[in-house]
Protein backbone atom coordinates (compact mmCIF):
# COMPACT_ATOMS: atom_id res chain seq x y z
CA UNK A 1 0.00 0.00 0.00
CA UNK A 2 3.11 1.87 -0.75
CA UNK A 3 0.59 3.96 -3.17
CA UNK A 4 -1.45 5.66 -0.65
CA UNK A 5 0.84 7.16 1.42
CA UNK A 6 1.64 9.64 -1.11
CA UNK A 7 -0.73 12.40 -1.13
CA UNK A 8 -1.12 13.30 -4.49
CA UNK A 9 -1.70 9.49 -5.04
CA UNK A 10 -4.85 10.21 -2.12
CA UNK A 11 -6.00 13.17 -3.81
CA UNK A 12 -6.15 11.54 -7.32
CA UNK A 13 -7.85 8.41 -6.44
CA UNK A 14 -10.36 10.27 -4.58
CA UNK A 15 -10.82 12.64 -7.53
CA UNK A 16 -11.02 9.64 -9.86
CA UNK A 17 -13.76 8.18 -7.91
CA UNK A 18 -15.88 10.99 -7.46
CA UNK A 19 -15.52 11.98 -11.39
CA UNK A 20 -16.01 8.10 -12.14
CA UNK A 21 -18.90 7.43 -10.00
CA UNK A 22 -20.43 10.92 -10.90
CA UNK A 23 -19.87 10.91 -15.22
CA UNK A 24 -21.08 6.72 -14.76
CA UNK A 25 -24.86 7.41 -13.48
CA UNK A 26 -25.36 10.28 -16.06
CA UNK A 27 -23.82 8.03 -18.85
CA UNK A 28 -26.59 5.91 -18.00
CA UNK A 29 -29.42 8.05 -18.50
CA UNK A 30 -27.40 9.86 -21.36
CA UNK A 31 -26.90 6.55 -23.31
CA UNK A 32 -30.35 5.40 -22.77
CA UNK A 33 -31.72 9.41 -23.45
CA UNK A 34 -29.60 8.92 -27.18
CA UNK A 35 -27.40 11.25 -25.90
CA UNK A 36 -24.05 9.78 -25.86
CA UNK A 37 -22.11 11.45 -28.44
CA UNK A 38 -22.65 14.47 -26.21
CA UNK A 39 -20.20 13.75 -24.06
CA UNK A 40 -17.64 13.91 -27.02
CA UNK A 41 -19.03 17.03 -28.15
CA UNK A 42 -19.48 18.81 -24.78
CA UNK A 43 -15.65 17.93 -24.06
CA UNK A 44 -13.92 19.15 -27.38
CA UNK A 45 -16.18 22.39 -26.60
CA UNK A 46 -14.85 22.25 -23.60
CA UNK A 47 -11.57 23.00 -25.07
CA UNK A 48 -12.32 26.35 -26.28
CA UNK A 49 -13.24 27.47 -22.64
CA UNK A 50 -10.39 26.19 -21.26
CA UNK A 51 -8.68 28.29 -24.08
CA UNK A 52 -10.65 31.28 -23.18
CA UNK A 53 -9.91 31.04 -19.03
CA UNK A 54 -5.93 30.83 -19.49
CA UNK A 55 -6.54 34.18 -22.31
CA UNK A 56 -8.07 35.77 -19.57
CA UNK A 57 -6.02 34.86 -16.64
CA UNK A 58 -8.92 33.31 -14.48
CA UNK A 59 -9.67 29.97 -13.40
CA UNK A 60 -10.11 27.22 -16.27
CA UNK A 61 -12.01 25.36 -14.05
CA UNK A 62 -15.13 27.59 -13.24
CA UNK A 63 -14.80 29.25 -16.28
CA UNK A 64 -15.25 26.11 -18.74
CA UNK A 65 -17.76 24.77 -16.45
CA UNK A 66 -19.79 27.89 -17.15
CA UNK A 67 -18.58 28.06 -21.00
CA UNK A 68 -19.67 23.90 -21.03
CA UNK A 69 -22.83 24.96 -19.56
CA UNK A 70 -23.87 27.16 -21.93
CA UNK A 71 -22.80 25.72 -24.79
CA UNK A 72 -24.78 21.98 -23.65
CA UNK A 73 -27.93 24.39 -23.19
CA UNK A 74 -27.76 26.09 -26.22
CA UNK A 75 -27.32 22.38 -28.25
CA UNK A 76 -30.32 21.56 -25.83
CA UNK A 77 -32.37 24.63 -26.96
CA UNK A 78 -31.55 24.10 -30.95
CA UNK A 79 -32.19 20.75 -30.79
CA UNK A 80 -35.25 20.58 -28.71
CA UNK A 81 -37.85 22.02 -31.76
CA UNK A 82 -36.26 19.58 -33.94
CA UNK A 83 -35.32 21.98 -36.60
CA UNK A 84 -31.87 20.65 -36.04
CA UNK A 85 -30.88 17.43 -35.66
CA UNK A 86 -29.32 16.23 -32.36
CA UNK A 87 -26.44 14.90 -33.69
CA UNK A 88 -25.34 17.68 -36.45
CA UNK A 89 -25.63 20.08 -33.28
CA UNK A 90 -22.74 18.13 -31.23
CA UNK A 91 -21.13 17.87 -34.40
CA UNK A 92 -21.23 21.76 -34.00
CA UNK A 93 -19.93 22.34 -31.00
CA UNK A 94 -17.67 19.88 -31.35
CA UNK A 95 -15.78 20.92 -33.94
CA UNK A 96 -16.55 24.89 -32.65
CA UNK A 97 -15.03 24.46 -29.17
CA UNK A 98 -11.47 22.92 -31.37
CA UNK A 99 -11.79 26.00 -33.80
CA UNK A 100 -11.97 28.41 -30.69
CA UNK A 101 -8.80 26.99 -28.66
CA UNK A 102 -6.66 27.06 -31.97
CA UNK A 103 -7.64 30.75 -32.91
CA UNK A 104 -6.88 31.32 -29.32
CA UNK A 105 -3.51 29.35 -29.60
CA UNK A 106 -2.88 31.02 -32.58
CA UNK A 107 -3.64 35.25 -31.08
CA UNK A 108 -1.95 33.97 -27.59
CA UNK A 109 1.27 32.72 -27.56
CA UNK A 110 3.03 30.61 -24.90
CA UNK A 111 0.38 28.90 -23.60
CA UNK A 112 0.00 26.01 -25.83
CA UNK A 113 2.04 23.86 -23.64
CA UNK A 114 -0.17 24.33 -21.03
CA UNK A 115 -3.34 23.70 -22.67
CA UNK A 116 -2.21 21.11 -24.84
CA UNK A 117 -1.82 19.32 -21.06
CA UNK A 118 -5.64 19.56 -20.69
CA UNK A 119 -5.82 17.14 -23.63
CA UNK A 120 -4.67 14.02 -21.65
CA UNK A 121 -5.00 15.02 -18.35
CA UNK A 122 -3.35 14.35 -15.41
CA UNK A 123 -5.28 12.83 -12.30
CA UNK A 124 -1.86 12.47 -10.31
CA UNK A 125 -1.42 16.78 -10.55
CA UNK A 126 -5.14 17.38 -8.74
CA UNK A 127 -4.08 19.99 -6.25
CA UNK A 128 -6.03 20.81 -3.15
CA UNK A 129 -8.20 23.25 -4.31
CA UNK A 130 -9.52 21.53 -7.32
CA UNK A 131 -10.15 18.32 -5.31
CA UNK A 132 -12.73 20.70 -3.11
CA UNK A 133 -14.63 21.93 -6.29
CA UNK A 134 -14.41 18.62 -8.00
CA UNK A 135 -16.10 17.47 -4.27
CA UNK A 136 -18.80 20.33 -4.37
CA UNK A 137 -19.40 19.44 -8.02
CA UNK A 138 -19.74 15.98 -7.20
CA UNK A 139 -21.99 16.18 -4.38
CA UNK A 140 -24.48 18.46 -6.83
CA UNK A 141 -24.16 15.61 -9.55
CA UNK A 142 -25.56 13.28 -6.78
CA UNK A 143 -27.99 15.07 -5.62
CA UNK A 144 -29.65 15.93 -8.66
CA UNK A 145 -29.94 12.32 -9.64
CA UNK A 146 -31.30 11.00 -5.91
CA UNK A 147 -33.85 13.95 -6.51
CA UNK A 148 -34.92 13.06 -10.24
CA UNK A 149 -33.94 9.69 -10.18
CA UNK A 150 -37.72 8.41 -10.94
CA UNK A 151 -38.59 11.02 -13.21
CA UNK A 152 -35.49 10.07 -15.16
CA UNK A 153 -36.33 6.86 -15.51
CA UNK A 154 -39.45 7.59 -16.77
CA UNK A 155 -38.43 10.16 -19.10
CA UNK A 156 -36.08 7.55 -20.76
CA UNK A 157 -38.48 5.01 -21.00
CA UNK A 158 -41.43 7.43 -22.74
CA UNK A 159 -41.36 11.29 -22.72
CA UNK A 160 -45.52 11.35 -23.80
CA UNK A 161 -46.50 9.03 -20.46
CA UNK A 162 -43.23 11.40 -19.00
CA UNK A 163 -45.07 14.45 -19.75
CA UNK A 164 -48.60 13.37 -18.81
CA UNK A 165 -47.54 12.49 -14.97
CA UNK A 166 -46.56 16.17 -15.11
CA UNK A 167 -42.88 15.76 -15.94
CA UNK A 168 -41.24 19.05 -16.89
CA UNK A 169 -39.46 17.46 -20.45
CA UNK A 170 -37.94 20.56 -21.50
CA UNK A 171 -36.23 21.52 -18.03
CA UNK A 172 -35.13 18.19 -17.37
CA UNK A 173 -33.46 17.48 -20.61
CA UNK A 174 -31.83 21.00 -19.77
CA UNK A 175 -30.35 20.08 -16.12
CA UNK A 176 -29.54 16.68 -17.93
CA UNK A 177 -27.47 18.46 -19.66
CA UNK A 178 -26.21 20.79 -17.12
CA UNK A 179 -25.28 17.63 -15.36
CA UNK A 180 -23.62 16.96 -17.94
CA UNK A 181 -21.50 19.38 -18.82
CA UNK A 182 -20.81 19.68 -15.20
CA UNK A 183 -19.32 16.20 -15.72
CA UNK A 184 -17.71 16.77 -18.53
CA UNK A 185 -15.60 19.31 -17.25
CA UNK A 186 -14.60 16.87 -13.94
CA UNK A 187 -13.71 14.27 -16.31
CA UNK A 188 -11.19 16.85 -18.30
CA UNK A 189 -9.28 16.99 -15.18
CA UNK A 190 -9.34 13.55 -14.44
CA UNK A 191 -8.67 12.13 -17.71
CA UNK A 192 -8.24 15.05 -20.47
CA UNK A 193 -10.53 16.39 -23.18
CA UNK A 194 -10.15 13.57 -26.05
CA UNK A 195 -11.15 11.03 -23.74
CA UNK A 196 -13.45 12.59 -21.09
CA UNK A 197 -16.72 11.16 -23.21
CA UNK A 198 -15.12 7.56 -22.23
CA UNK A 199 -15.68 8.05 -18.47
CA UNK A 200 -19.27 8.53 -19.51
CA UNK A 201 -19.83 5.86 -22.32
CA UNK A 202 -17.96 2.67 -21.27
CA UNK A 203 -18.65 2.20 -17.68
CA UNK A 204 -22.42 2.75 -18.82
CA UNK A 205 -22.15 0.82 -21.92
CA UNK A 206 -20.85 -1.78 -19.79
CA UNK A 207 -23.43 -1.78 -17.32
CA UNK A 208 -26.19 -1.77 -19.32
CA UNK A 209 -24.77 -5.22 -21.02
CA UNK A 210 -25.33 -7.28 -17.84
CA UNK A 211 -27.84 -5.24 -15.66
CA UNK A 212 -31.13 -6.68 -14.64
CA UNK A 213 -32.60 -3.88 -13.55
CA UNK A 214 -32.35 0.16 -14.08
CA UNK A 215 -31.00 0.28 -10.51
CA UNK A 216 -28.50 -2.58 -11.01
CA UNK A 217 -27.31 -0.55 -13.99
CA UNK A 218 -26.66 2.47 -12.14
CA UNK A 219 -24.54 0.94 -9.82
CA UNK A 220 -22.93 -1.55 -11.84
CA UNK A 221 -21.93 1.66 -13.95
CA UNK A 222 -20.29 3.49 -10.40
CA UNK A 223 -18.16 0.29 -9.67
CA UNK A 224 -16.99 -0.19 -13.04
CA UNK A 225 -15.32 3.21 -13.02
CA UNK A 226 -14.35 3.10 -9.23
CA UNK A 227 -12.77 -0.24 -10.26
CA UNK A 228 -10.68 1.24 -13.36
CA UNK A 229 -9.87 4.44 -11.65
CA UNK A 230 -7.83 2.61 -8.77
CA UNK A 231 -6.61 0.15 -11.53
CA UNK A 232 -5.45 2.83 -13.92
CA UNK A 233 -3.75 4.73 -10.73
CA UNK A 234 -2.03 2.06 -9.53
CA UNK A 235 -0.60 0.67 -13.28
CA UNK A 236 0.09 4.27 -13.88
CA UNK A 237 1.96 4.35 -10.37
CA UNK A 238 3.88 1.35 -10.71
CA UNK A 239 4.73 1.24 -14.04
CA UNK A 240 5.00 5.13 -14.87
CA UNK A 241 2.10 5.22 -17.07
CA UNK A 242 -0.13 7.66 -18.54
CA UNK A 243 -2.57 7.52 -16.06
CA UNK A 244 -5.60 8.80 -18.36
CA UNK A 245 -4.66 5.95 -20.84
CA UNK A 246 -4.42 3.48 -17.70
CA UNK A 247 -7.78 4.60 -16.74
CA UNK A 248 -9.76 4.43 -20.09
CA UNK A 249 -7.55 0.99 -20.83
CA UNK A 250 -9.10 -0.24 -17.54
CA UNK A 251 -12.77 0.45 -18.35
CA UNK A 252 -12.34 -1.06 -22.01
CA UNK A 253 -11.22 -4.34 -20.22
CA UNK A 254 -13.88 -4.39 -18.29
CA UNK A 255 -16.43 -3.89 -21.17
CA UNK A 256 -14.59 -6.42 -23.13
CA UNK A 257 -15.15 -8.88 -20.28
CA UNK A 258 -18.88 -8.08 -19.92
CA UNK A 259 -19.61 -8.46 -23.61
CA UNK A 260 -17.58 -11.71 -23.96
CA UNK A 261 -19.87 -12.70 -21.16
CA UNK A 262 -23.19 -12.09 -22.93
CA UNK A 263 -22.14 -13.08 -25.89
CA UNK A 264 -21.19 -16.55 -24.63
CA UNK A 265 -24.46 -16.71 -22.11
CA UNK A 266 -26.74 -15.71 -25.23
CA UNK B 1 -71.04 17.19 -18.91
CA UNK B 2 -69.20 15.07 -21.49
CA UNK B 3 -65.56 13.42 -20.81
CA UNK B 4 -64.43 14.53 -23.94
CA UNK B 5 -66.11 17.30 -26.18
CA UNK B 6 -64.34 18.43 -29.31
CA UNK B 7 -66.26 20.95 -31.55
CA UNK B 8 -65.36 21.59 -35.29
CA UNK B 9 -61.60 20.33 -34.87
CA UNK B 10 -58.98 21.51 -37.65
CA UNK B 11 -55.05 19.75 -37.54
CA UNK B 12 -52.26 20.60 -39.86
CA UNK B 13 -48.88 19.62 -39.35
CA UNK B 14 -47.80 21.57 -42.17
CA UNK B 15 -50.29 24.29 -42.69
CA UNK B 16 -51.27 23.07 -46.08
CA UNK B 17 -52.95 19.94 -45.55
CA UNK B 18 -55.13 18.88 -43.32
CA UNK B 19 -54.91 16.17 -41.12
CA UNK B 20 -58.29 16.55 -39.22
CA UNK B 21 -61.38 19.00 -40.32
CA UNK B 22 -64.06 19.10 -38.85
CA UNK B 23 -64.43 16.86 -36.27
CA UNK B 24 -66.92 16.92 -33.90
CA UNK B 25 -67.00 13.76 -30.66
CA UNK B 26 -69.08 14.23 -27.71
CA UNK B 27 -67.84 10.82 -25.37
CA UNK B 28 -69.64 10.66 -21.98
CA UNK B 29 -68.58 9.20 -19.00
CA UNK B 30 -68.08 5.28 -18.64
CA UNK B 31 -68.18 4.69 -22.27
CA UNK B 32 -66.01 2.30 -24.33
CA UNK B 33 -66.08 3.48 -27.82
CA UNK B 34 -63.36 2.41 -30.32
CA UNK B 35 -61.97 4.07 -33.48
CA UNK B 36 -61.27 2.73 -36.57
CA UNK B 37 -60.13 4.35 -39.76
CA UNK B 38 -57.67 3.59 -42.32
CA UNK B 39 -54.07 4.75 -41.87
CA UNK B 40 -53.24 8.16 -42.04
CA UNK B 41 -56.82 8.84 -41.08
CA UNK B 42 -56.01 11.36 -38.11
CA UNK B 43 -56.50 8.79 -35.43
CA UNK B 44 -53.21 9.18 -33.63
CA UNK B 45 -53.07 13.13 -34.20
CA UNK B 46 -56.81 12.79 -32.05
CA UNK B 47 -55.41 11.56 -29.48
CA UNK B 48 -51.89 13.57 -29.15
CA UNK B 49 -54.46 16.86 -29.36
CA UNK B 50 -56.57 15.26 -26.79
CA UNK B 51 -53.85 15.12 -24.48
CA UNK B 52 -52.18 18.65 -25.25
CA UNK B 53 -48.93 17.03 -27.31
CA UNK B 54 -50.28 19.06 -30.10
CA UNK B 55 -52.12 22.46 -30.44
CA UNK B 56 -55.26 22.10 -32.98
CA UNK B 57 -54.89 24.85 -35.66
CA UNK B 58 -58.92 25.45 -35.04
CA UNK B 59 -61.63 24.23 -33.27
CA UNK B 60 -62.08 23.73 -29.56
CA UNK B 61 -61.26 20.69 -27.34
CA UNK B 62 -62.78 20.34 -23.88
CA UNK B 63 -61.96 17.56 -21.03
CA UNK B 64 -64.00 17.32 -18.15
CA UNK B 65 -65.55 20.54 -19.58
CA UNK B 66 -62.72 22.45 -19.15
CA UNK B 67 -60.72 23.78 -22.73
CA UNK B 68 -57.80 22.10 -22.99
CA UNK B 69 -55.83 25.23 -23.37
CA UNK B 70 -56.26 25.87 -19.29
CA UNK B 71 -56.35 21.94 -18.81
CA UNK B 72 -54.45 20.88 -15.85
CA UNK B 73 -55.20 17.51 -14.08
CA UNK B 74 -53.32 14.83 -16.52
CA UNK B 75 -53.48 12.63 -13.45
CA UNK B 76 -57.00 12.12 -14.31
CA UNK B 77 -56.03 10.66 -17.55
CA UNK B 78 -54.23 7.39 -18.42
CA UNK B 79 -52.18 7.23 -21.88
CA UNK B 80 -51.35 3.99 -23.48
CA UNK B 81 -48.78 5.04 -26.30
CA UNK B 82 -48.75 3.02 -29.89
CA UNK B 83 -45.24 2.33 -29.84
CA UNK B 84 -41.92 3.00 -27.46
CA UNK B 85 -39.05 4.12 -28.81
CA UNK B 86 -36.72 2.91 -26.21
CA UNK B 87 -33.16 1.67 -26.29
CA UNK B 88 -32.63 -1.90 -27.18
CA UNK B 89 -30.93 -2.30 -23.62
CA UNK B 90 -33.14 -0.72 -21.96
CA UNK B 91 -32.71 -2.13 -18.09
CA UNK B 92 -35.65 -1.28 -16.23
CA UNK B 93 -38.15 -4.23 -14.11
CA UNK B 94 -41.73 -3.77 -14.00
CA UNK B 95 -41.16 -2.46 -10.78
CA UNK B 96 -39.43 -0.01 -11.42
CA UNK B 97 -41.86 1.01 -14.09
CA UNK B 98 -44.32 1.28 -12.53
CA UNK B 99 -42.74 2.99 -9.25
CA UNK B 100 -41.44 6.14 -11.54
CA UNK B 101 -45.74 6.57 -11.64
CA UNK B 102 -47.02 6.39 -8.56
CA UNK B 103 -46.94 4.68 -4.84
CA UNK B 104 -46.47 1.02 -3.53
CA UNK B 105 -49.88 0.96 -2.27
CA UNK B 106 -51.21 1.83 -6.21
CA UNK B 107 -48.87 -0.84 -7.77
CA UNK B 108 -50.19 -3.37 -5.41
CA UNK B 109 -53.27 -2.41 -6.16
CA UNK B 110 -52.28 -2.26 -9.96
CA UNK B 111 -50.62 -5.80 -10.12
CA UNK B 112 -52.97 -7.52 -8.40
CA UNK B 113 -55.92 -6.27 -10.80
CA UNK B 114 -54.40 -7.27 -13.85
CA UNK B 115 -52.44 -9.89 -12.43
CA UNK B 116 -48.75 -8.65 -13.06
CA UNK B 117 -47.41 -10.02 -9.96
CA UNK B 118 -45.53 -12.50 -11.40
CA UNK B 119 -43.26 -10.50 -13.30
CA UNK B 120 -42.89 -7.43 -11.47
CA UNK B 121 -38.91 -8.27 -11.03
CA UNK B 122 -38.65 -9.17 -14.73
CA UNK B 123 -37.18 -6.70 -17.37
CA UNK B 124 -39.86 -4.84 -19.31
CA UNK B 125 -38.01 -5.12 -22.70
CA UNK B 126 -37.45 -9.13 -21.63
CA UNK B 127 -41.42 -9.31 -21.60
CA UNK B 128 -44.03 -10.70 -24.36
CA UNK B 129 -45.91 -8.36 -26.62
CA UNK B 130 -49.28 -9.15 -24.33
CA UNK B 131 -47.29 -8.49 -20.98
CA UNK B 132 -45.78 -5.48 -21.69
CA UNK B 133 -49.04 -4.19 -22.92
CA UNK B 134 -50.41 -5.05 -19.73
CA UNK B 135 -47.66 -2.94 -18.01
CA UNK B 136 -47.87 0.25 -20.00
CA UNK B 137 -51.93 -0.45 -18.77
CA UNK B 138 -50.77 -0.53 -15.77
CA UNK B 139 -48.80 2.90 -15.65
CA UNK B 140 -51.69 4.32 -17.24
CA UNK B 141 -53.80 3.02 -13.84
CA UNK B 142 -51.55 4.39 -11.86
CA UNK B 143 -53.21 7.57 -10.98
CA UNK B 144 -56.65 5.90 -11.08
CA UNK B 145 -57.73 7.95 -14.16
CA UNK B 146 -61.03 8.58 -15.08
CA UNK B 147 -60.29 8.75 -18.94
CA UNK B 148 -58.15 5.87 -20.84
CA UNK B 149 -56.92 6.37 -24.31
CA UNK B 150 -55.15 3.47 -25.82
CA UNK B 151 -53.54 3.73 -29.42
CA UNK B 152 -54.02 0.10 -30.62
CA UNK B 153 -53.49 -1.49 -27.29
CA UNK B 154 -54.02 -5.03 -29.00
CA UNK B 155 -51.73 -4.77 -32.41
CA UNK B 156 -49.30 -7.19 -32.90
CA UNK B 157 -50.52 -10.07 -29.84
CA UNK B 158 -51.74 -13.09 -29.95
CA UNK B 159 -55.49 -14.21 -30.05
CA UNK B 160 -55.02 -14.63 -26.35
CA UNK B 161 -53.36 -11.53 -24.96
CA UNK B 162 -56.04 -9.49 -27.32
CA UNK B 163 -59.36 -11.10 -25.87
CA UNK B 164 -57.17 -10.85 -22.28
CA UNK B 165 -56.92 -6.93 -22.74
CA UNK B 166 -59.87 -6.53 -24.40
CA UNK B 167 -62.05 -8.25 -21.04
CA UNK B 168 -59.82 -5.79 -18.98
CA UNK B 169 -60.99 -2.38 -20.86
CA UNK B 170 -64.63 -3.45 -21.20
CA UNK B 171 -64.21 -4.37 -16.87
CA UNK B 172 -62.98 -0.99 -16.56
CA UNK B 173 -65.60 0.54 -18.39
CA UNK B 174 -68.62 -1.16 -17.12
CA UNK B 175 -67.52 -2.39 -13.61
CA UNK B 176 -64.63 0.78 -12.79
CA UNK B 177 -66.96 3.75 -14.42
CA UNK B 178 -64.06 4.72 -16.64
CA UNK B 179 -64.31 6.02 -19.93
CA UNK B 180 -62.45 3.93 -22.65
CA UNK B 181 -60.95 5.40 -26.17
CA UNK B 182 -59.39 2.97 -27.98
CA UNK B 183 -58.15 3.50 -31.44
CA UNK B 184 -57.85 -0.06 -33.19
CA UNK B 185 -57.14 -2.10 -36.79
CA UNK B 186 -59.50 -4.74 -35.27
CA UNK B 187 -62.28 -4.04 -36.39
CA UNK B 188 -63.97 -7.19 -35.36
CA UNK B 189 -62.90 -7.05 -32.04
CA UNK B 190 -63.80 -3.37 -31.98
CA UNK B 191 -67.75 -4.01 -33.41
CA UNK B 192 -67.77 -6.87 -30.82
CA UNK B 193 -66.87 -5.40 -27.69
CA UNK B 194 -67.07 -1.37 -27.71
CA UNK B 195 -70.46 0.89 -26.66
CA UNK B 196 -69.94 3.26 -29.63
CA UNK B 197 -67.63 3.40 -32.45
CA UNK B 198 -65.76 6.34 -34.45
CA UNK B 199 -64.85 6.17 -38.35
CA UNK B 200 -62.82 8.23 -38.52
CA UNK B 201 -60.83 9.56 -41.81
CA UNK B 202 -59.73 13.18 -41.49
CA UNK B 203 -63.90 13.90 -40.12
CA UNK B 204 -66.06 12.09 -38.37
CA UNK B 205 -68.15 10.08 -41.22
CA UNK B 206 -69.46 8.08 -38.29
CA UNK B 207 -70.22 7.82 -34.33
CA UNK B 208 -72.79 5.68 -32.97
CA UNK B 209 -73.83 2.00 -32.20
CA UNK B 210 -71.47 -0.66 -33.51
CA UNK B 211 -74.47 -2.08 -35.43
CA UNK B 212 -74.86 1.19 -37.54
CA UNK B 213 -71.39 1.23 -38.37
CA UNK B 214 -70.75 -1.62 -40.97
CA UNK B 215 -71.42 0.89 -43.73
CA UNK B 216 -69.45 3.75 -42.91
CA UNK B 217 -66.56 1.07 -41.94
CA UNK B 218 -66.98 -0.63 -45.64
CA UNK B 219 -67.07 3.27 -47.22
CA UNK B 220 -63.72 4.12 -45.61
CA UNK B 221 -61.77 1.35 -45.86
CA UNK B 222 -63.59 0.95 -49.79
CA UNK B 223 -64.12 -2.93 -49.17
CA UNK B 224 -67.53 -2.87 -50.90
CA UNK B 225 -69.92 -5.68 -49.21
CA UNK B 226 -66.98 -7.49 -47.51
CA UNK B 227 -68.15 -6.66 -43.89
CA UNK B 228 -71.62 -8.18 -44.80
CA UNK B 229 -70.36 -10.74 -46.92
CA UNK B 230 -68.49 -12.41 -43.81
CA UNK B 231 -64.93 -11.52 -45.70
CA UNK B 232 -61.93 -10.43 -43.66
Amino acid sequence: MELLSYDFVQRGILTGLMVGVASAIAGVFLILRRMAFLGAGLSHAAFGGIAISMLLGVDPFILTALFTLLVGNIVQLITSNRRVPGDAAIALVFSGGVALAVLVLGVAKGFSEYLFGYLFGNILMVTRSELILVSISFFLVLLFFAIFYRKLVLLTFSEEIAKLRDVKIGLMNHMLVSVASLVIVLSIKAVGIILASSMIVVPALTALLIASSFRSAVVIAAVVSAFSVILGIALAFYYDLPPSGAIVGGMIAVFGAAFLKRVLSS
Amino acid sequence: MYVIEIEDLYFSYDGKVNVLEGVNLKIDKGEFVGIVGPNGAGKTTLFKIILGFLKPTAGRVRLFGKDIRYFKEWHRIGYVPQRLSVEQNFPATVEELLRSVTTEERIREIASYLHIDLFMNRQFLKLSGGQQQLVLLGMALASDPELLLLDEPTAGLDLHSQMHITEILKDLSANEGKTVVMISHDIGMVMKNVDRVVCLNRYVCYFGDPEGAVEPIEDIFGIGRSLKDGAP
